[in-house]
């Protein structure tokens, strides 16, 4: 009896220190729910950041939920069906997984609530085959930004280079795009030869722990190229582990606070710059745009750009 | 005692989801309550295997992993082109394998459940990777994805499976020798087997219902996600054993209710709903739940030391 009484006053706690409302009576102001893949991620932290500035200023009720895993697609799927029950206007969304996420926005489309895809696109085929339609998919073209840190790996290093590659996890296509866009800046120079390519899915710990072994396996390595900062950032750390420090040309992907630092300090050689909290602004802005019934073009790319020592800032 | 103990959950439940009613207005409604069950289905099946393990006295890591390993296996058949029914009996098979290993190894080799079990989750996680090479298998025929999105009346096909695996479940608990046995095994090991039963056995075979169970919840997760992925069911273990202790589970063993688990599931379900409802942030959202488990375990072991004195 006194466990319930605990799990009351526990769900009063919460509920007083945030929205007492619930997210649907936002007084009149349109309701758009934001659902990432996760918040433990500066990547996300700062396209909710963009998110939140463009919902103050536009007049709009922002709610934002995530899962605690990156790649938990089941719990954001959780999150969606959960956000449907609280009758949101636009449903913008960074899919977990590009396939898994379908059948919840088949819930999604059969409640009338209209998507916005950001960051990760979902995949056409499954998309198509479910009826699931998105009001308009806004992110930076990861092949390209791919291909970006390709060529200049292949410039830096004047096509000759062994490289070992740090995937995402398989299967995502944000991580697909860009490992295709690599090797296919890198295919053409005769000089470049990828000797390693591994998943670490995503992770700091894990870019440490198989690029350590990467060294361990193949000790001529002197490029590597990681499909996101973070496995960037662990395979620094491996490298310093190793005292091969400046000896190893990293290129990373996102440009993170973290990443930029490192480029400065010298132990990184350059990452590929998107713009989440852009993401994020031009994401609730579109949203805006279909509560008003306005038509958006499929496809709103967001800018990339390389960062390297002479534009840290 | 145990009774009552039981009772107290379900009071929590019923409290809780009275407070939710009265914060948002989108907690007590049919097609959220409907969407409640649904999500918590998987989860609750898990933790039906993580019941017999716990009342027996011991512990189970590896459920997340098996669901995983078994999800590829049943997707890897399906999209080889099997019949249904064939590529279901492979996963089960799949479940029942790593489980009765697990027990073998317990039993037959005198080993801690943890350890075994830990090691049965890396090596489960790692055969679903290999075995994929770390693609999801994705794309399946809607009669298999009917299993996630058909319905009967209001009641989506996952709570239907739930239902059914819990009377089963009651059923063999309460109503078979085995069930007295798990409970015996878990009450005092060694007074069970010098009263001649053969706790080897017993334990295997438990160790083998829950294979089974993480089998069932991996064919439901599959065809929600119309995808089996190598890395689902990462952290499926905790919530399983979150939803046993909620549900008042002793992890000493010999003490619970598949009844109390149950709420328990559910308990955890409508808790993650109802923060979603409420906008609470997602951080605080894992300590809420964090807090409620510990809440839960320290109020039981307060009222048993009461209870005693």
């Amino acid at each position: 009896m006194k466990n319930t009484l605990a799990l009351v006053l526990l769900v009063a706690a919460v509920s007083a220190s945030c929205n007492r409302s619930g997210p649907a009576a936002g007084n009149g102001k349109p309701t758009v729910a934001l659902v990432l893949k996760t918040l433990n991620h500066p990547f996300f932290v700062d396209m909710r950041r963009g998110a939140q500035e463009a919902a103050d200023r536009l007049g709009v009720n922002l709610q934002v939920q995530a899962a605690e895993r990156e790649i938990d697609v089941e719990k954001q799927m959780q999150i969606v069906e959960n956000m449907i029950q609280t009758g949101i206007q636009v449903l913008i969304i960074t899919p977990s997984g590009s396939r898994e996420i379908v059948p919840a926005l088949v819930k999604v489309m059969n409640a009338k609530v209209p998507i916005v895809a950001v960051d990760t696109r979902l995949d056409a085929k499954t998309a198509a085959d479910a009826g699931v339609r998105t009001e308009t998919f806004i992110g930076s073209d990861n092949y390209a930004g791919g291909k970006l840190a390709g060529e200049h790996l292949v410039k830096v290093t004047g096509g000759k280079a062994r490289v070992a590659i740090l995937e995402g996890i398989p299967g995502h296509e944000t991580g697909d795009s860009r490992l295709r866009g690599f090797r296919d800046a890198v295919k053409d120079a005769a000089g470049m030869t990828i000797v390693a390519s591994q998943p670490a899915n995503w992770e700091r710990d894990q870019g440490f722990n198989v690029f350590q072994n990467m060294l361990q396996a193949h000790p001529d390595i002197t490029s590597v190229f990681a499909c996101s900062d973070l496995m960037a950032l662990g395979a620094i750390e491996a490298i310093a582990a190793a005292g091969k420090t400046g000896t190893i040309r990293v290129i990373g992907f996102d440009a993170l606070a973290d990443a930029r630092k490192a480029i400065d300090a010298g132990t990184m050689e350059a990452s590929v710059a998107q713009f989440p909290s852009e993401m994020g602004r031009v994401a609730v802005e579109s949203a805006v745009k279909v509560i008003r019934g306005e038509k958006l073009p499929a496809d709103i790319g967001v800018k990339l750009a390389l960062v390297t020592k002479d534009n840290t800032k | 005692m145990r009774a009552a103990r039981q009772f107290g959950t379900l009071i929590g439940l019923v409290l809780l989801c009275a407070a939710l009613w009265i914060l948002t207005p989108h907690f007590l409604t049919l097609s959220n309550l409907v969407n409640i069950v649904e999500q918590t289905s998987i989860n609750a099946i898990v933790a039906v295997g993580m019941t017999f393990v716990i009342l027996s006295g011991g512990i189970d890591l590896s459920v997340g992993s098996i669901v995983a390993l078994a999800g590829v296996v049943l997707g890897a058949a399906l999209q080889g082109g099997q019949p249904l029914p064939v590529a279901l009996i492979l996963a089960a098979l799949t479940g029942v394998a790593c489980g009765l290993a697990n027990g073998a190894l317990i039993s037959w080799g005198r080993l801690p459940p943890f350890i075994v079990t830990l090691g049965t989750m890396s090596i489960a996680r790692g055969g679903a990777l290999l075995f994929t090479e770390g693609r999801p298998v994705s794309g399946f025929d809607a009669s298999f994805r009917a299993i996630a999105t058909g319905r009967v009346g209001v009641a989506p096909a996952p709570v239907i499976a739930m239902a059914v695996v819990y009377a089963a479940a009651y059923f063999v608990l309460a109503r078979t020798t085995f069930g007295r046995y798990v409970y015996a095994i878990g009450g005092n090991e060694e007074a069970t087997r010098l009263s001649g039963v053969s706790i080897r056995f017993h334990k295997t075979m438990i160790y083998g219902v829950s294979g089974l169970m993480s089998a069932c919840a991996a064919v439901l997760l599959t065809a929600r996600l119309n995808s089996a992925q190598p890395i689902a069911g990462i952290n499926y273990e905790l919530d399983a054993i979150a939803a046993t202790v909620i549900g008042g589970a002793s992890l000493m063993g010999g003490e619970g209710t598949l009844g109390g688990t149950l709420v328990g599931a559910l308990i955890m379900g409508v808790l993650r709903n109802g923060l979603n409802l409420l906008g609470v942030s997602s951080f605080l959202q894992q300590i809420v739940i964090g807090g409620v488990i510990v809440i839960a375990v320290l109020l039981d072991t307060v009222l048993k030391r009461k209870h005693r004195t």
